[in-house]
């Protein structure tokens, strides 16, 4: 069921608004800015499309105008002929055609300067081409604006007219003005038409809805219809014509009886007899209104023959339908929209006509055969008295007894219940295991450890495992045996002299590479000194006589010799103050007068120097010594009253010496912040 | 629960330890410490990380093929309960694993066979050569054995009175 709706048609602008509207998203939407020392076919493609954009514009706007506006062809004749009535088709058609024809000269424009402007050679040809085309264009716009001024003013009648749809269920209320058409349409349905003692208060057709049994019904209200011949008719009537002739729809024509509608009855009639034609095929009702002023049985004997002729007619109708002909209850009525009596029926009365006659015509149609079986269960014609209910096998039959018995004794246990027997919820968990398909049912609760030595278990379960194992543990045998075969010749090993031996060398290695690694690393920030000043006392004579000793070897020549060949600077002054009266049996050569002869001497006489050794605290005579013990001490007391200067490269008392006391740098300037207190 | 094996190191990592990363390929690595995982991280190669299981195999230290390993196989399809599969497969696990821990243990000893003899060797080479550390070549000409020699006693208490 198509809505028709021309409450969707977009806003025709006027001409003058039309022009505004292209031209401004013209300049909007496209490029603005070209200079003239632009490539002559940049400029040219600038220039190129502002025209063609203006021309899709108003090409586009233009076909949406003609494509919304409907074809009176194409809808509905109730439509096409209403639409006719109002604005009538031809004038109507036109616009829409010049319409079309501006938008087909646009594009002609359009086409035109862009095959002139490819070669325009210049940016002022260009733009003067531009111009041309876009002044062209809005001329024809503006040429064309008492159509687009004409659209609009049907555009905006068309919104408003009321959206019926031609083929639903419907009734039309008709009749002469002021009979009582809206108070009674206003009665039966929620709209609210304007009912005023004045004639031709209804200007034009208003839609309201009512249901009868469970159906919706359109009630359609037209403006009063005078008996005039037909080319008088004015548009307003005109459309109460057009519903009539193109709705299908059951009839209710309204009688004023009392004639205060300002018409006799007799007017009345004539009225119905002119547009009785119009009636053909739609159940007629006459409604007979008013009768709170005056009484179907009260009018007159002439009115009342007017008002059967009229019956018959109805009756002829009904008859025309195939309905009973004895039901004529249903043809004419009266009621009183005032007092409200008889309004309900009057309705029921048309809604029951118009469906009876709607279904009769379903049924006639090919469409309904289809659907025809769905609604028809055919049952064979019975033969004869016989009985015969349908046959169910015993087996069944007692199932489905027992069925019947159990469910109604007990009902199946649910695990919601065990579980709320045994806590609830939080405290019950269910037994999932209870459900195992096993071979046997005692290993239902078993449980299988997953883990096993660092094992997954799951990983060694197989059927055959135990035959694998054994030809495994075969295998096994057989390795044992050939292992057994085996032996490993043991060759000739070291006694543990030897053995201590070796560890001694190894031991001896790694203290000798242990040392060089400590030398090595520390050889940047060690002081290198030479052998005698040597601190730690490593190089001493008695270590080498243990170490030479320890070698197997006598290191008593060794020590001999080197502490020989070691003298201090005492012993040296000491000897050659003894030496100074007359030569000691030690020194060879006496008087040198030369400094540098007497020390070459006294090298070259080193060697002849004494063939043994003294130790430091042998008491020589005529020292005046008691013994070796007091000798010791004198030598203690003589070493420590003086600073023995260290001779190992190291910093030492002597040496913390302070250049410059106070230094410029340290104590002179100023402070950004602060005071200068602390220096 | 599932005993996984460590990416790097091919250790067992036992429920709640570890670390596991998935990559963007879906490739999962689990981790049994920390210094598996940084190593990973760093992007080292597990075949040339001494302490790990895969390189002692790939450099011959460990057994690589056996039979043993055969028997433990994941299995994707799972099987149904039967008490005495359960039993037997856990009585064979044990088995099993002493075979193979005696197996192992066999592929170790191959592979140190000879060492013995070659330490020796090296031993009684290293002794001729280096002696001289120890005992000094005269003394050695005296006494060619490759033992200490007797230390050297002084006797010089009697000088020293004098």
């Amino acid at each position: 069921m198509v809505q028709y709706n021309f409450k969707k048609i977009t806003v025709v602008p006027t001409g003058k608004d039309f022009i505004d509207i292209i031209l401004s998203r013209t300049q909007r939407q496209t490029p603005t800015v070209v200079h003239k020392g632009y490539a002559i076919s940049r400029i040219r493609q600038f220039y190129m499309r502002k025209v063609k954009y203006t021309q899709q514009n108003f090409h586009d706007k233009l076909s949406t105008i003609i494509e919304e506006f409907p074809r009176l062809d194409d809808i509905h004749p109730f439509y096409g002929d209403l639409l006719h009535v109002l604005y009538n088709k031809d004038h109507y058609k036109l616009a829409l055609g010049q319409i079309n024809t501006a938008r087909n000269l646009i594009g002609k424009i359009a086409k035109d300067y862009v095959k002139l402007l490819k070669y325009g050679d210049s940016l002022y040809r260009c733009k003067s081409l531009k111009v041309a085309a876009l002044g062209r264009m809005c001329t024809v716009i503006k040429r064309v604006g008492p159509s687009l001024a004409y659209l609009e003013q049907i555009r905006q009648h068309m919104a408003r007219l009321p959206s019926i749809d031609p083929n639903t269920r419907t009734i039309l209320i008709c009749g002469y003005p002021n009979v009582g058409k809206s108070s009674f349409i206003n009665k039966i349905t929620r709209a609210d038409v304007d009912v005023q003692p004045y004639a031709f208060t209804t200007k034009s057709l208003f839609v309201g809805h009512t249901d009868y049994k469970y159906l919706r019904y359109q009630v359609i209200d037209t403006p009063g219809i005078l008996d005039r011949p037909f080319e008088d008719r004015n548009i307003i009537e005109m459309c109460s014509i057009t519903a009539l002739a193109h709705l299908r729809a059951s009839v209710l024509f309204f009688l004023d009886i009392s004639g205060s509608c300002g018409y006799s009855v007799a007017q009345q009639a004539a009225l119905f007899h002119s547009i009785k034609s119009l009636f053909m095929n739609k159940p007629l009702i006459i409604v007979c209104n008013k009768t709170d002023l005056q009484a179907l049985e009260g009018i007159s004997e002439d009115d009342m023959k007017l008002v059967m002729e009229m019956k018959a007619e109805a009756m002829k109708t009904l008859i025309g339908q195939g309905g009973e002909p004895t039901n004529d209850e249903g043809v004419l009525l009266t009621m009183s929209t005032l007092t409200e009596e008889g309004v309900i029926a009057v309705k029921n009365a048309a809604c029951e006509r118009l469906l009876d006659q709607r279904v009769e015509l379903k049924m006639k149609s090919k469409k309904l055969n289809d659907c025809l079986n769905r609604f028809h269960v055919a049952m064979p014609k019975p033969r004869d008295q016989k009985e015969r209910p349908p046959c169910i096998p015993e087996a069944v039959l007692e199932a489905k007894a027992k069925k019947a018995e159990q469910a109604a004794e007990k009902q199946k246990k649910l695990e919601r219940d065990l579980e709320n027997e045994n806590g609830g919820a939080g405290v019950y968990s269910a037994s999932l295991r209870k459900h195992y398909i096993l071979a046997n049912d005692e290993w239902k609760e078993d449980i299988m450890p997953e883990i096993l030595d660092g094992h997954n278990v799951y990983d060694f379960v197989d059927p055959d495992i135990l035959q694998r194992l054994e030809e495994l543990e075969r295998e096994e045998g057989m390795h044992q045996e050939h292992e057994a075969d085996d032996f490993e010749m043991d060759g000739a090993e070291l006694t543990p002299e030897e053995q201590e031996a070796l560890a001694e060398i190894r031991k001896k290695k790694r203290l000798i590479v242990q040392q060089h690694r400590i030398k090595k690393s520390t050889a940047e920030s060690r002081p290198t000194v030479p052998r005698k000043f040597d601190k730690d006392k490593q190089f001493t004579s008695e270590r080498m006589g243990r170490q030479l000793s320890t070698l197997g070897l006598d290191p008593t020549l060794a020590i001999n010799r080197a502490r020989s060949k070691s003298r201090g600077r005492k012993r040296e002054r000491s000897i050659d103050k003894g030496n100074q009266n007359g030569t000691d049996d030690m020194d060879v050569d006496g008087d040198q007068p030369n400094k540098k002869l007497r020390l070459r001497s006294r090298s070259l006489s080193r060697s002849r120097s004494r063939s043994k050794s003294r130790p430091p605290y042998e008491v020589l005579p005529g020292e005046g010594l008691k013994d070796s013990a007091q000798k010791k001490k004198a030598i203690k007391l003589a070493e420590k009253s003086h600073n023995k200067r260290n001779k190992d490269a190291r910093k030492g008392e002597a040496d913390r010496v302070i250049p410059t006391l106070r230094p410029k740098h340290l104590f002179s300037g100023k402070r950004s912040t602060g005071k200068t207190d602390r220096r | 629960m599932r005993l996984e094996k460590c990416w790097f190191c091919s250790s067992t990592v036992y429920p709640g330890h570890g670390i596991q990363f998935v990559r963007n390929d879906a490739k999962i690595f689990r981790f049994c410490r920390s210094k598996c995982h940084k190593n990973f991280k760093m992007k080292r190669n597990p075949r040339k990380v001494k302490w790990t299981k895969a390189y002692r195999r790939v450099h011959g230290k460990d057994m690589t093929q056996d039979a043993t390993f055969e028997f433990e196989r994941k299995r994707n399809r799972p099987e149904r309960y039967d008490r005495h599969v359960a039993e037997e497969t856990l009585k064979a696990i044990k088995k099993i694993d002493k075979v193979r821990v005696d197996r192992e243990a066999r592929h170790h000893e191959k592979r140190m066979k000879g060492k013995k003899a070659q330490v020796q060797k090296e031993a009684a080479k290293e002794l001729e050569q280096s002696i001289h550390m120890v005992k000094a070549p005269a003394v050695l000409q005296k006494e060619p054995s490759l033992t200490l020699p007797k230390v050297y006693q002084k006797q010089t208490e009697d000088r020293m009175v004098e």
